[in-house]
């Protein structure tokens, strides 16, 4: 019988290709399952509700994704959409609300434009249970070193969050202007989203000069990941881009290239985003 | 995998994957050609199937089932790229690789 979701897709939608694709992703998803340690796995970057772009997922359809690859818990923010006023608000009200509906597998961040009134939307999503923030520059268009974006990674940083920067797809060198914002801001904690694919080698070395940085592994790039010290890993399928069985596969390969051991592997696939969070025992 | 066989696929799958970001109907060419390409293993399969689904999805239509569809074979297409990127750069001994081939414990 085929599951009701696969590749993180309806299966409904997919016709009789569904029963194939359910086979073949339950092959994926026990070869990763082999090569990793078992846990309660979390997801560090997920986003819930509809983008412009027309991307969507909803908090029920993530926690039916979680399940089928035996996902415990997924950081979730909200994809491109600021709305008319540009402030995010109508998309981390669905965050939130997802994360309400779901307490124990939605961990709620919200995402912000530090042009538009940033730093407010980051105090009411604070006093409504966020624990940590998003910025994507390229969608955003701003720069990481910018005195808004400084400033809204500083008012984070005081609430002892965590910030996603989205470090993939885009034009720019990313290294210095990062370092410069990581110089800004003391005692930041930075993860760079998609191992820091868009300036993967001058990131890796930024990273080994400030203990501030971390990456997570969403549609990341294999030889990127294997490259990269598991203490600083984080891992992410940025669903619904990305899906869950793939991005074990990521994982699980890294691990066997790399040779991580179980508790390295711990650390990537749980224990680092657990501990940023503040889960950490 | 050999090396140039890697490459091949590798390339291939770098080109299918812009392609259906681009919703560009060569990327149903281009997974053809990439499923011809990979040994047996799970890239095989994973690209056989992504390949099969390609032809039958208009992967410029923007209806609810034809981007089910196209993100289902780049799902299928990742799945295949990571496996080929694994075997380079680990000469061909990754789990999921050519079966019988690599597995680990």
């Amino acid at each position: 019988m085929s599951a009701s979701r696969v590749f993180g897709e309806d299966a409904a939608r997919l016709g009789e290709a569904a029963l194939e694709l359910t086979s073949l992703e339950d092959e994926v998803l026990a070869l990763a399952r082999r090569e990793l340690p078992t846990g309660a796995y979390l997801d560090s970057h997920v986003h819930l509700g509809r983008d412009v772009d027309g991307h969507e997922l909803t908090g029920d359809q993530l926690v039916s994704d979680l399940d089928r690859c035996e996902v415990a818990r997924a950081v979730c923010f909200a994809p491109n959409d600021p709305g008319e006023d540009g402030a995010f608000r109508a998309a981390n009200d669905l965050v939130l609300a997802a994360a309400s509906a779901h307490p124990d597998r939605i961990v709620p961040f919200a995402r912000v434009d530090p042009g538009r009134g940033a730093e407010a939307e980051i105090s009411r999503m604070a006093g409504h249970g966020a624990r940590g923030l998003k910025l994507h520059p390229v969608a955003q268009r701003f720069r990481p070193e910018s005195e808004e974006s400084v400033a809204a990674t500083r008012a984070a940083t005081e609430l002892g969050w965590p910030i996603v920067i989205h470090a993939g797809f885009g034009a720019r060198r990313l290294a210095r202007p990062i370092a410069e914002l990581a110089e800004s801001v003391p005692g930041a904690v930075l993860i760079l989203a998609h191992a820091g694919r868009g300036d993967a080698a001058g990131l890796a070395d930024l990273a080994r000069r400030h203990e501030g940085i971390w990456f997570d592994t969403s549609l990341a790039t294999l030889v990127d990941v294997v490259g990269l010290p598991p203490a600083r890993l984080l891992f992410g399928s940025d669903r619904p881009y990305g899906e869950h069985a793939s991005a074990l596969q990521l994982v699980a390969l890294a691990r066997h290239l790399a040779g991580w051991t179980d508790d390295e592997a711990r650390a990537v696939l749980e224990r680092n985003a657990a501990g940023l969070i503040g889960d950490a025992p | 995998m050999r090396r140039a066989e890697g490459v091949r696929l590798l390339g291939l799958c770098a080109q299918s994957e812009i392609a259906l970001v681009r919703r560009d109907p060569v990327a149903v060419a281009l997974l053809a050609q990439a499923a011809r390409a990979a040994p047996d293993g799970i890239a095989a399969d994973a690209l056989s199937r992504a390949a099969a689904i390609a032809r039958e999805t208009d992967l410029s239509g923007s209806s609810v089932d034809a981007n089910a569809a196209r993100k289902a074979v780049q799902a299928l297409t990742r799945v295949a790229s990571q496996e080929a990127q694994a075997a380079a750069l680990g000469e061909g001994d990754v789990p999921g690789g050519a079966r019988g081939q690599g597995g680990s414990a």
